[in-house]
């Protein structure tokens, strides 16, 4: 197994004695996009923020591309090395696209060259437009393309399409996906339950400073979805009652009743009770999604937006 | 930019068209009216180049992520802390210059070009980039903290003696204008066309390392 880009073991970050961090221990590996998932004030852009050397930890050890974060030589390297979106970022308003990217990359001994960079952000057109006047779908991009200046492997973002519209989220979207084809490591706080599912390789849920599950979204969907189920819709006591002799785990929702299965032997007994009775309703079939697996977990119901709140 | 060369430039040149070059002039206590005016005006705007104008852009910045992103990039807090002051102190000298270009070409003012005016120039624009900084990084919202250097600059240009001299006010505000750090500033300037008043360079220079201080803590940073 090749060396971890980053871990995390025992970490703990206090503020006034209250543990914003507590008994975090998780590893990034290379090539992959790690979600950081929960809900605001779980401690993700804590976490975030001691991963990419501008907090300290308040105990536990925390290395990130072989570098020891309390060490101060350490946190130097990791700087140098990784690229960094944070939350609600709005660039140096004053100052074009093209001169924000210029400014910093000033800042690291090597950069990339920055028209190459706008062009591959398909941005290259607006080179000379102000940061403030962009679209805020362009300011993420630009954004995302300043946390690429000095060519990082490892790259922090955060929040990356929170209050933007379904159509610069899926852009923005496609390229954090791109930045991982070209076989950069990305670790992204979210508390978009939807964008984990879709980007992540690996997502680590994070609630009150504490992770509480880490898997692949396949396998957590397998192990906290709750499973398929049918819906017969309106069904009412008449469905629910019949099926209620079959099946101890049949449950109502409203009038709708619900039917978890495993396998279709399953439906097959269900439906011929039902047919059997001359019960007509209307049939639906319920995937896990991820929402339901945050909300096993958390008992924290995500808004229509898929937010966890 | 527009505020910080234009409006300093446009006051000297209709306080100094009213006022007149005559030495005898009562209002200005013997002195040339340009030479009053000259080092006022740059003083106090030297202030509000550093209380108005930087507490807006170091506001933005902070609101906006940017210092977020530099602490995780190479650059130390040192660097930008002395990049903003350094940036500051050339406003400094730039808005000095021009006020002295047209108070020599217009009405005679002489002085400003000593090493003791450089110095305080220099410990002026410290200051009050000192008062910016910390504005910025105490006040959470642009809007609120340049409003706040705004209520902070305007009473004190006022009662500073940039426009009239501060023997003319009732004495509790007299009072009031010793305990502020432009008349110190604005006197000094003056002063050293004459001589150099070392009660003026040394409660400067005071203010000037406290609020440097000030400035450089309540910069938000790295946490190391």
């Amino acid at each position: 197994m090749a060396e971890p880009v980053a871990s995390v073991e025992n970490l703990v970050k206090r503020y006034d004695g209250v543990a914003a961090v507590d008994g975090l221990s998780f590893e990034v590996q290379r090539g992959e996009i790690f979600a950081i998932l929960g809900p605001n004030g779980a401690g993700k852009t804590t976490t975030i923020e001691i991963l990419e050397c501008i907090t300290q930890p308040t105990a536990g050890s925390v290395s990130v591309l072989g570098n020891s974060v309390t060490a101060s030589r350490g946190a130097d390297e990791v700087k140098k090395r990784i690229g960094v979106l944070p939350q609600k970022f709005g660039g140096i308003g004053r100052l074009t696209i093209a001169e924000n990217l210029k400014f910093f990359a000033a800042m690291y001994d090597k950069s990339v060259e920055v028209m190459g960079l706008l062009d591959s952000l398909e941005i290259r057109d607006k080179a000379k437009v102000r940061f403030a006047d962009l679209s805020e779908g362009l300011k993420r991009r630009v954004g995302i393309a300043i946390a690429l200046v000095n060519d990082p492997d490892l790259i922090f973002l955060d929040e990356p399409t929170s209050d933007l519209d379904p159509e610069p989220r899926r852009t923005t979207w496609k390229v954090i996906a791109d930045l991982r084809a070209k076989g950069k490591t990305i670790v992204l706080a979210t508390h978009y339950v939807d964008e984990a599912q879709r980007l992540a390789d690996r997502i680590g849920i994070l609630r009150g400073g504490k992770i509480i599950a880490l898997d692949t979204p396949a396998e957590l969907l397998g192990k906290f979805g709750g499973g398929k189920a049918v819906i017969f819709r309106g069904g009412g006591d008449a469905v629910f009652g019949t099926l209620r002799r079959f099946f101890d785990t049949v449950s109502m929702d409203g009038s709708d009743v619900v039917l978890p299965f495993d396998r279709l032997r399953d439906l097959e007994v269900a439906f011929a009770a039902l047919v059997d009775r001359g019960l007509e309703v209307e049939v639906a079939l319920r995937s896990p999604t991820m929402e339901d697996v945050f909300l096993r977990l958390t008992g924290l119901k995500t808004s229509d937006s898929g937010e966890a709140n | 930019m527009l505020f910080s060369f234009l409006f300093p430039v446009a006051l000297l040149l209709v306080l100094g068209t009213i006022y007149g070059n005559s030495g005898s002039s009562n209002h200005m206590v013997g002195q040339d009216t340009a030479s009053y005016y000259l080092p006022g005006l740059t003083a106090a705007f030297i202030m509000a180049n550093g209380v108005i104008g930087l507490t807006r852009i170091s506001s933005e910045l902070k609101r906006d992520g940017v210092l977020r992103r530099l602490s995780a990039t190479p650059l130390t807090k040192l660097e930008w802390l002395l990049g903003t002051f350094l940036s500051q102190i050339v406003l400094a000298f730039a808005l000095a210059a021009v006020m002295l270009t047209l108070g020599v070409a217009l009405y005679n003012a002489s002085g400003l070009v000593n090493v003791y005016s450089m110095v305080l120039l220099f410990l002026g624009a410290l200051l009050f980039s000192g008062v910016g900084m910390s504005l910025a990084g105490l006040v959470k919202d642009p809007e609120v903290a340049s409003g706040l250097g705004e209520a902070i600059t305007y009473p004190m240009m006022l009662l500073s003696g940039t426009f009239w001299p501060i023997g003319s006010m009732p004495s509790y505000l007299q009072t009031v204008a010793q305990a502020l750090p432009l008349t110190y500033f604005a006197d000094g300037l003056r002063n050293s066309m004459v001589s150099a008043d070392l009660t003026d360079f040394v409660v400067v220079a005071i203010f000037a390392l406290v609020l440097v201080l000030l400035g450089a803590r309540f910069t938000p940073w790295n946490e190391s």
